[in-house]
Order: structure tokens, then sequence, then C-alpha cells
């Protein structure tokens, strides 16, 4: 054969993504939203989809003409939720976002009031998805495209970020979905193990810190939401977080870069919080409103493939071997009441000297669940 | 930095073609290709005060559909498509293309299945149109899949597409608004015309037209414009026609289109290249062999043949016609899910009477019908 041929690790990731993912059936419309770049996977899952008898609804976006809307928008067409943008919340019955930029930096011409306020304005449809979600009208799910800029952030070609983001959705396997659903039932049977817990104390440089989670349901994140995916995951009782944790990867957050964060919590509260760079900007989002200072969330990745970090979260908070925590807004669904306009997750490597003792005992050494 | 002429050209179609207000929701729909207009679009329409959404299409996915979809996936109408319809103030349609030909070996009736689906969008949308309570413009992006088959490099078909649309000119609005004007008289005139007879090679047409309302192309709905369309009276177009220019529709290219009519039917039609396609195209449905617009090209700027109708049909000095779908505001009542433009150069030897009197010859109107001239601005 010569010329372009589609890359066959795109057509199987279309595969999971429909087959396993947000088992799609006959009859569904399913909305496929992201950036234009993403072609060749839009390509695969229209095939996918229309061969599995649903109705492909395809949006791409171009980064241009988002940072044009966020830079030049009044507040009045800030705040403008039109017809055309409550339709594609409330029609379809499968909804697949894939994240990938241009660049991933496209934003920062555009003013922060700007951001935060399309961000209120379109709040009641993100809640609407929820909502439709939670009631079983639709599904959901988030799936990284690898492209140039994610890999420039990594630090590796596209080849190898290529590579790597097949890898850490297990698509070279000979049948990845029947990796999926056996990685499914080894996490639920530690979600369960965690859950008759009370409270977990992870120990690890810079880090002692003591969480409660007693009564708190674990969540298996097997891709079915996220793809890649792989963690266990729960919102703690955020007013009973107490010790201090750093953190081990350099993070971009909303194109920031904070790195070396350190945090120290009383009575669940952030009280004192250290960045070796990026601490102002910390600082803003703890401040944003009272839950930014308390934990939203507190997880175990338990992806092997994925080894290093990425400055990418989707990616780093599966790493196998660490925990992350995030401040901020916590999973209803989990149990959790912590509110907050923030979620920000913060990844800490256990693999090479980490710890965690669940009421008192040792149940996790170096990366793994004894 | 976008090139200034484009810039300029979504200044137009917001400010001038589409008269853009405060809080108008816009639907601006164009290939992913087209992405520096669709930029400059958002600019303009916010500038405007108005709301713009962006819907990107990328080449290849609807080819990926079209072959593999089962017929019940075809006839499938999105239950938001009449929904959107509904909501929008205005609607700016970008053409552009990787390849223009992606589509041009799937089955056709597959395209038609699906056109055939979406009539009820289209019927609202022509609705909605008439009524005044949706305005849309059409216009393309100079891409290199169209310079392709235009023969052009990239550059020459920039140039091409920015002059059809007057954008060198000092001030591109005042000499659309002034050739308006011209229009505007020229559809009245046309508007006491009974009966059209168009002559030229292998053409003798007659087409009724009395009581139709004539309607001035000026920059509106199509950007860039200049033509002068009615839609004919359904049952008395009679005679036969030739199109001289290739007659390209849904990715394919169907050359010297011969048609004969009798009571307003095609009943006859043939083509050097694409018969079949046209034969199927004709036969979509009831009103696919019927004309649902006749017209005349007064874009005096556009003078090559370039394969792609928003440009070849304002020809200036050429009519054409469309099988299908009529405007209502035309006064026609055709309705179809195809409307096919097919393009007549009368530019040598061409003649139009009406009412028996000759009106137009070679290419141009007669002064004893049209005494203003329809030349486009100095450059």
């Amino acid at each position: 054969m010569f010329g372009a041929v589609p890359d066959l690790r795109l057509t199987k990731l279309a595969e999971v993504l429909c087959r396993y993912s947000l088992e799609v059936s006959e009859g569904d419309l399913v909305l496929v939203e992201g950036p234009a770049l993403a072609q060749p996977l839009m390509l695969e899952l229209v095939k996918t989809i229309t061969d599995l008898g649903a109705h492909p609804m395809v949006r791409p976006s171009l980064e241009s003409v988002e940072a044009m809307m966020m830079t030049r928008s009044s507040l009045a067409q800030l705040d403008t939720v039109t017809r055309l943008d409550e339709i594609e919340v409330e029609m379809p019955t499968r909804m697949l976002s894939i994240w990938a930029n241009r660049n991933t930096r496209y934003l920062s011409g555009a003013p922060d009031q700007n951001l935060a306020r399309r961000s209120a304005a379109t709040r009641p449809l993100f809640e609407r998805a929820i909502e439709r979600e939670a009631a079983g009208e639709t599904r959901w799910c988030g799936t990284a495209y690898p492209c140039h800029a994610a890999a420039q952030d990594a630090g590796m070609s596209l080849a190898e970020w290529e590579d790597f983001v097949f890898a850490a959705g297990h698509l070279l396997d000979a049948d990845p979905i029947a990796f999926w659903r056996k990685q499914s039932r080894h996490q639920a049977a530690i979600a369960e193990r965690l859950s008759k817990l009370t409270e977990l104390r992870i120990v690890a440089e810079n880090t002692d810190l003591t969480v409660n989670v007693g009564g708190r349901s674990w969540l298996n994140a097997d891709g079915r939401q996220n793809f890649p995916d792989g963690e266990i995951y729960t919102s703690p009782l955020h007013t009973e977080t107490r010790g201090t944790i750093g953190f081990s990867f350099d993070a971009a957050f909303n194109g920031r870069d904070v790195c070396g964060v350190r945090l120290w919590f009383e009575d669940g509260r952030v009280v004192r919080e250290e960045a070796e760079r990026g601490v102002e900007y910390l600082r803003q989002m703890l401040d944003q409103d009272e839950g930014a200072r308390y934990l939203g969330e507190v997880a175990f990745g338990l992806n092997d493939e994925i080894q290093s970090a990425t400055r990418d979260t989707l990616f780093d908070e599966k790493i196998g071997g660490t925990c992350h925590v995030a401040l901020g807004m916590a999973f209803p669904e989990a149990g959790g009441t912590n509110r907050s306009g923030l979620h920000w997750d913060m990844v800490c490597d256990l693999r090479s000297a980490g710890d965690v003792y669940g009421d008192g005992e040792l149940i996790f050494s170096r990366g793994r669940f004894l | 930095m976008n090139d200034p002429r484009l810039v300029t050209m979504a200044d137009v179609i917001t400010g001038y073609s589409l008269r853009l207000g405060e809080g108008d929701v816009v639907l601006i729909g164009g290939p992913a290709v087209a992405e520096p207009l669709l930029v400059e679009l958002t600019r303009a329409v916010l500038e405007r005060g108005a709301v713009p959404r962006v819907r990107v299409t990328l080449d290849g996915l609807d080819r990926a559909f079209l072959t593999r979809a089962s017929d019940a996936q075809l006839d499938w109408l999105p239950p938001y498509a009449l929904d959107e319809m509904e909501t929008i103030a205005a609607r700016i349609t970008v053409h552009g293309s990787c390849n223009t030909r992606e589509l041009a070996n799937v089955d056709p009736a597959a395209i038609a299945r699906r056109s055939s689906a979406a009539r009820p969008v289209l019927e609202r949308f022509m609705q909605r149109s008439a009524a005044g309570e949706l305005r849309w413009c059409v216009t393309a992006f100079p891409c290199d899949a169209f310079a392709q088959d235009s023969d052009m490099s990239l550059t020459d078909y920039e140039n091409f597409v920015y002059s059809a649309a007057w954008l060198d000119a000092p001030d591109p609005i005042a000499a659309w608004t002034s050739f308006g004007v011209r229009m505007t008289e020229l559809a009245e005139l046309m508007g006491g015309v009974r009966t059209l007879r168009v002559l030229t090679e292998d053409t003798d047409l007659t087409v009724g037209v009395a009581g139709r309302t004539w309607i001035p192309a000026k920059g509106d709905r199509n950007f860039p414009d200049g033509e002068v369309f009615t839609g004919p009276i359904e049952t008395e177009t009679e005679g036969h026609v030739r199109f001289s220019f290739p007659a390209a529709i849904g990715g394919r290219e169907v050359r010297d289109i011969r048609l004969r009519f009798e009571r307003g039917r095609v009943v006859a039609g043939e083509a050097a290249s694409g018969q079949e396609y046209l034969r199927q195209m004709l036969a979509m449905d009831d009103g696919a062999s019927v004309l649902g617009e006749f017209a005349i090209g007064t874009n005096y700027a556009v003078k090559q043949f370039t394969k792609q109708v928003l440009f070849d049909e304002k020809i200036g000095g050429t009519c054409h016609m469309a099988v299908g779908a009529g405007y209502p505001d035309t006064g026609s009542t055709n309705t179809s899910a195809l409307h096919w433009d097919m393009v007549c150069d009368l530019r040598s030897g061409g003649e139009i009477q009406a009412d028996g009197e000759p009106i137009f010859r070679d290419g141009r109107f007669l002064p004893s019908f049209f005494a203003h001239p329809l030349d486009p601005p100095a450059g």
C-alpha cells in the first residue's frame, strides 16, 4: 500500500470508545466534540458510530475562533446561552469530548474574567448534562487525542507521545476491551477493600497527610468516563484532613505552570501553601471561594502503563503507584459535600518511598497495594 | 495577520449583506480549511453586537457516513435540525474544500436520500427567509481545491475571488449599495415581463414568468453576487436548452447538459458525461424535473468559468436556471430536495426576448430595455 493509511491504533481507539466506554447502540445520537485537528480520530469515530447503527453528530472546533470569542465578546455576548448551545446538551444520548490542542496556551490572550464569565454563563448547560447523565439519558466520555502541543508540554516528539498515549489506553493489546474489563474488576476489588476503612495516612517525601474517608464510596474509573483511565477515587470528609502534602510533578493548570506545591491542612482547611513557582496563582485559586481550600477528592492511580509525568493531569493522576488529591469541588456520588468552582488535582508520587496506612495498618508501600 | 481583503469581506458580509444587529444569533457554517474567514466572520459578528456560533465541517466525515449508512440512517432527520432552523436570526455558509471530489464516488442515491430527509428543514428555511425572519448569506473562501478546479494558483484564485467581490474598490460597501439600487430597478423592469425566450446555440427555451417576482441579488444572500432571478411558472417552460458550462453538484461534474422541456417538465435529459447521475437527480422527487429558478448573471467582474456555481452563475452575460426547489418569495411553488443551478453562456451570439422584443444580446442588456451600466467599480 502507498500513501496515507489510518493509524490502526486510532481505529482501535474508536472501537473501544464506542463499544466499551460509551456502549453506543442502534439509534443513539452521538455527539463528538473536539478540535478540528482531531479529524483522523473523528473519521474513525464516524465509521464506528455509523456501523453500529447510530447517528454521529460531529462538532469540530477551532482554537482561533474560540480565542476570538473569548477575547472580543462583550459581557452580554459572554452571558448569552442560545438554543443551539442547549441542543448540544439536551439531545445527544452519548457524548464524547476529544481533548487535544494546537497550542495548549491558545487562550492566554483572553482576559481571565471573560473565561470565568463564560464558564458561569454555561454552568446550567454543564449541570443539565450532569443531570441527564445521572438520569441515565446520556453517557459522557472524555478522551485524549495525541497532538504536537501535548507532546511538547510532555517534552516528547509526537511519535513518542502517540506511543505513550496509545500504550496508556492498552490499544496495542490484542483485545483492548478485554484488558479494560479485567482492569475494571481489579480496581473494583481495591475499591471494595478501601471502602471498609475510615482513616488513610499517606507518608512520603514532604508528606504526612491524614484524610478521613469513613462511609464514603470509592468510585472505579475504568475507562468509561475518561480514556485512557485507571484510578479509584472518593471524596473525603472535608473538614477532617490534617497534616502536610508535597506534590511531585510540575503541573499546568489552565495553561499556567505551578511547580513544587506544598500544602498544610488543619481541620480540613489549607492553612499554609507554598510553591516553587506560581505561588501567586495558587493563592488566587485557593481564595476564589470557601470550598477551594478543602479537599474534594482523594484517589490512587492504577494505570501501570503510565510511568512518567506529562504535565497533563489526565495522564499524571493515573500513573500507577501515585495518589492524588483535588482541592475544591467534591463528587456527590462519592458522598462528598464540599462545593467550589475549583477542582484542581495534584499528584503525589509514592513509588520510591511512599507508604499508606489504613486505620493504622500498612496497606500500600512503594507504589503497590499490599 | 489575515489578508486585509478577507477582513473587509467579513465586514461587508456582516454589515452590508446581513445588516446584523445586537443580539442576532448567527450560525456560521464552513469547513476547517476556511479557518481564516471563519475567524474574521466571528470577529465581525461580535463587533456588531450579534452572537456568533461557528459550525465547522471536516472533509472526509461526510463520505465515511454516506458510504456506510443504512437507509434508516440516511432517512433520519436529527430531532434538533428544525429546532436550530427556528432559532437563528441569520446564517452564513462558507464554501471551501480540501478536495471538491470528496463525494465523487459516493452512491448518488445515498446523497439524494439524505437530501430528501432534510427537506422539511430546507422548506422551513425558505419559509422563514421569505417571511423576512431569517437572513442568510452564502460565500466562499479561496482555497487550493477551488483554485485547482479553476486551473489557477492559489494566489491567482484569491485575486479572482476578491475582485469578484469588489474588495479592491476604495469603498466596497458603497459600490455594492449603488449596484443594489440599479439591480432593484432592473428587477422592477423584469417584473413587467410575461414570457422570456432564450436563444443561443442549441437553445430555444421559453419560460413563463407572468406575475412572478424578480429578486435583485445584490450581495445580500450571496457574496459576491450579481444576478436577477425569479421562479418560473411551473407548467409553462417549453423548448430545449444546452448548458455550455459543466454543472457541478455533490462533488460530481456533469458536462454539456441538454434538457428538453414540455409543459414545464424535463422530458429528455442528456449529458456528455455524468448522464446517469443527471437522470437520478432529476428523478429524485416530483419537483426535481421542474424549474425552480430562472436568472441572469450581472457581475461583470466575474468573467471566467471556475466550476463553483456561486461564481459561475454570476458571470455577467450568462443566464442560469435551477431544476428543483424554487424560492417562495419569487412566487415559485415548486418544491424539491434538489436545487441544481446550470449556467448557459450568452456572451457570444446569445439573445433574450421579452414578450417577443429583444432585451439582451451578446451578454448585455440592450439600452432600449435597461440603460444603466452594471459594470463593477474600478479597482
